[in-house]
């Protein structure tokens, strides 16, 4: 693992003037310090992942098309075979063998000298490794949902903020023409003054049942794989399927909460803010490890009297995707370019000059690589993640207490239910803890 | 010696009295049976079994003759009953006594059509009206339309060809289709069934009928449509209420589709429909949903008594059922404080108890970090220092110490 590049010795040095131990070099390379001061837009910002699965590799090939503005150096992972298939990944693309590879993002973190790192790992994760990267002051994409409680949310939007660093989350629905759009008309009061909304996420799937605990294959290390998590043996369940068990996930609810809520949060103005009361029910396996609700049917009331509705798709009307209901109409998108009103005219309303023009991304892989050169906000930031994801945590808790929460979205608080309160936050085995800042 | 022989006397009287009082008050129901090219004898005693379980029903089972005997020995006094259920598929009845069913029926009766009675009686016009839709039996355009849902949409198909099919027999997923008809009030919206015929290509006059749940007929079992099939009907014939479901084709004992808490379940509610155009019932904790297909294996509904004898025996790749009863109960609570702290009581009973299981106390040190109070602490305190329990005994006691 020669070092060669000459790139790599430039952020070495510039990570070494953070530290503060080292004389000016000649060039300040800006963009590792978080946000960029004018670097020139041809340097290209040296970026690793962390988390190599399915989504981690498909962010991976999105940020490896954009060749000329990224730098592909190192990956981490608990599985070997995924670091096996990233490392040939990123070699490929870079046409040499240098991909430096890691089994504990800690380790990954200390070493490597990144400009920015991009993170798909299970939701038990995100608190701890979102913040340990956010206070490197390393930039950082994150996948959605950002966080599996409220506080483990709390903590990564206060290092992110604390660091100053460029965030992106994994909510690249935001960068499609159809989203922006259908969020555009919403806001601009299109449909009217918006009273309802509606949001529709997969329904829940057939559960494996309860299979017995097996070896743990020999490329996985479950210890590190668990983390913060309970110990539970290894029972054949740990990629992709996690999604599937509440330890380290919502299901579907929580998993989807980072696309069609953030969506419906933008379009009506509610990025910066939650809802005031959350009531609803969820639909329990009665068998198997999985255990998340396959169906879960919610109202969050906000304070400024809309409603929304999240349920699984076949629940609802129009089923999966984001539906603004205002006075005078409605106004519906979701994947597959789709975008629709209850009067096909609202589908051909002009934004005019002085109207709210939202954000506008075309590639949300490129956005954040972008702002990391410039210093600008990336389309999906932190704390509008935070705020899409607490609408299903907290809907997730009116579920499993059976009652109706009421939540103080300035303070973040449920008011009045301490019993309730403790499931904003879960108790981290021995020795993880939240980093602080 | 004397007073206490009284006492039982009228204990025992009592007893005599409220029981029978129970029948009284049940809706007298008729199940008809006897012939049918499905398993009566089995499936005839789990009906009575799963409506009397609800003590809202008193049902007696009456027997036709065999195939080819003399119809006109039957001749049931429907006037008696407010509830009919056909689990029959034979020959065909008296004039007398059809003329005075469709009279029980317009008159305000309610009726449930159970799997192959939707074959029966193919020529019997007012039966078909009842039915909404039928199957075999020569059932073809003549008899009325093919009714389904294609791409969410309901579909009246008059195209030629012959009613009724089915693929092999499979779990299917049943999707309810208008969800706040009191029959399916408060039920999931997608459910796995037990292993069934998906009976296809009903047709039939489909008059005053509401499909309130299908099922998708996929191929790959063999046989499908490809058509989401009704599974679940009501009907309207005068004043009568008809509730009609195509599930639960009959083994000995009665079978996956019969032990299948989605078959019990909507059987149950469809029957209180029929009698009175509304549902009283609970949904119960462990109606299935799209996870998996839930089996009761003597019928009943769990308490949360028996899943609290239960839960102890837990171990890894066991049934997880008597958990979900705990949870689910949990959630009907809402927070009511006096009904947490008997939860809270019975969970830290199981958890003191040397009988209990590493993988319960588990469990349960889970579940009382999420509603426990100062009530658990001392017995979760005990268990610090458990090798095997520590984690789980650290994570309640963090969790309950959350200001």
């Amino acid at each position: 693992m020669a070092n060669k590049s000459s790139r790599r010795d430039f952020v070495k040095r510039s990570a070494t003037l953070i530290a503060g131990t080292f004389i000016l070099p000649e060039i300040i390379p800006s963009s590792a310090f978080g946000i960029g001061r004018g670097t020139a837009p041809s340097d290209r910002i040296v970026i690793g992942s962390i988390g190599v699965g399915s989504q981690g590799m498909s962010n991976m090939s999105d940020f490896l098309k954009l060749k000329d503005t990224v730098q592909f150096v190192a990956a981490c992972d608990v599985d070997k075979i995924h670091l096996a298939k990233a490392k040939a990944t990123v070699d490929l693309a870079n046409k040499n063998t240098d991909c430096r590879t890691y089994d504990d993002y800690r380790e990954f973190l200390e070493k490597e000298k990144l400009d920015a790192v991009s993170i798909a790992l299970p939701d038990h994760w995100h608190g701890i490794i979102y913040s340990s990267a956010a206070n490197k002051k390393i930039n950082v994409y994150g996948e959605k949902p950002i966080c599996r409680t409220i506080k483990d949310g709390q903590s990564i939007v206060n290092s992110v903020k604390m660091n100053n660093i460029i965030w992106q989350t994994g909510s690249w629905q935001r960068s499609l023409a159809n989203f922006h759009r259908g969020a555009e008309l919403a806001i601009n009061g299109r449909a009217g003054k918006i009273k309802y909304i509606e949001v529709g996420l997969p329904d829940g799937n057939k559960g494996i049942g309860t299979p017995p605990v097996i070896p743990v294959p020999a490329e996985l290390n479950w210890e590190m794989w668990l983390g913060p998590a309970l110990k539970v043996p290894y029972r054949g369940v740990s990629h992709w399927d996690w999604r599937w068990i509440l330890d380290y996930s919502g299901g579907q609810l929580t998993d989807w909460a980072g696309h069609h809520i953030d969506i419906a949060n933008w379009g009506a103005g509610l990025e910066h803010t939650g809802p005031v009361e959350i009531s609803g029910a969820g639909v329990y396996p009665v068998e198997g490890i999985f255990n998340v609700p396959v169906e879960y049917d919610f109202l969050c009331k906000y304070a400024n009297g809309i409603e929304m509705r999240v349920a699984n798709a076949s629940r609802l009307p129009l089923g999966m995707g984001t539906t603004w209901h205002g006075d005078l109409g409605w106004v519906h998108v979701d994947r597959g370019d789709i975008i629709s009103a209850s009067d096909p005219k609202i589908l051909n309303e002009v934004i005019g000059e002085n109207e709210i023009h939202l954000y506008k991304s075309e590639n949300h892989w490129q956005n954040f690589v972008d702002c990391v050169h410039t210093g600008k906000p990336a389309i999906a930031p932190v704390e509008v993640a935070y705020r899409a994801i607490s609408v299903a945590l907290l809907g997730e808790i009116a579920m499993t207490t059976g009652q109706t929460i009421k939540w103080d979205p300035d303070k973040e608080e449920i008011i009045g239910n301490p019993v309730a309160s403790r499931l904003l936050s879960r108790p981290y085995r021995q020795p993880w803890t939240l980093p602080t800042v | 010696m004397k007073k206490q022989y009284l006492l039982f006397i009228v204990a025992a009287g009592l007893l005599t009295f409220f029981s029978a009082c129970k029948n009284e008050s049940g809706y007298k129901t008729l199940i008809i049976t006897g012939q049918n090219n499905h398993n009566w004898k089995a499936s005839s005693p789990v009906l009575k079994q799963i409506l009397d379980e609800t003590g809202l029903f008193s049902t007696e089972i009456t027997i036709t003759p065999d195939k080819g005997g003399d119809m006109k020995t039957f001749d049931p006094d429907f006037s008696k009953y407010k509830l009919v259920v056909i689990d029959y598929n034979g020959d065909s009845w008296s004039e007398k006594t059809n003329k005075a069913f469709v009279e029980y029926v317009r008159n305000g009766g309610g009726v449930v059509l159970y799997h192959a009675a939707d074959n029966s009686f193919p020529s019997w016009k007012e039966y078909n009206e009842m039915s909404g839709l039928g199957g075999w039996g020569d059932r073809n355009q003549k008899d009325g339309p093919y009714v389904y849902y294609k791409n969410n949409q309901l579909v009246t198909d008059t195209s030629a060809g012959n009613g009724g099919s089915h693929g092999k027999r499979r779990e299917f997923l049943v999707r309810t289709r208008i969800t706040d008809h009191p029959i399916t009030r408060g039920l999931p919206v997608a459910w796995l069934h037990g292993t069934d015929e998906l009976y296809s290509q009903l047709r039939g006059p489909a008059k005053n009928m509401q499909i309130i749940a299908t099922a998708f007929a996929d191929s790959a079992a063999g046989g499908g449509t490809m058509r989401d099939e009704p599974i679940l009907m009501t009907i309207g014939f005068g004043k009568g209420r008809i509730f009609h479901t195509t599930m639960g084709h009959a083994d000995e004992g009665g079978g996956p589709s019969m032990h299948c808490a989605g078959f019990i379940t909507t059987l149950q509610r469809g029957a209180e429909w029929a009698v009175t155009g509304e549902v009283t019932q609970k949904v119960p904790w462990d109606f299935p949903s799209a996870a998996g297909v839930v089996f009761r294996p003597d019928f009943k509904e769990m308490t949360l008594d028996e899943a609290f004898d239960n839960i102890g025996n837990y171990e890894i790749a066991k049934s997880t059922k008597y958990l979900s009863c705990i949870q689910s109960h949990i959630r009907t609570l809402a927070g009511d404080e006096a009904g947490m702290l008997k939860i809270e009581k019975m969970m830290v009973k199981v958890l003191k108890s040397t009988q209990t299981t590493v993988e319960a106390k588990k469990l349960l040190l889970r579940e009382l970090s999420r509603i426990g109070s100062d009530y658990s602490v001392p017995a979760i305190k005990n268990l610090e220092s458990n090798a095997e329990l520590k984690d789980e005994a650290e994570f309640a006691l963090s969790r309950l110490s959350t200001k």
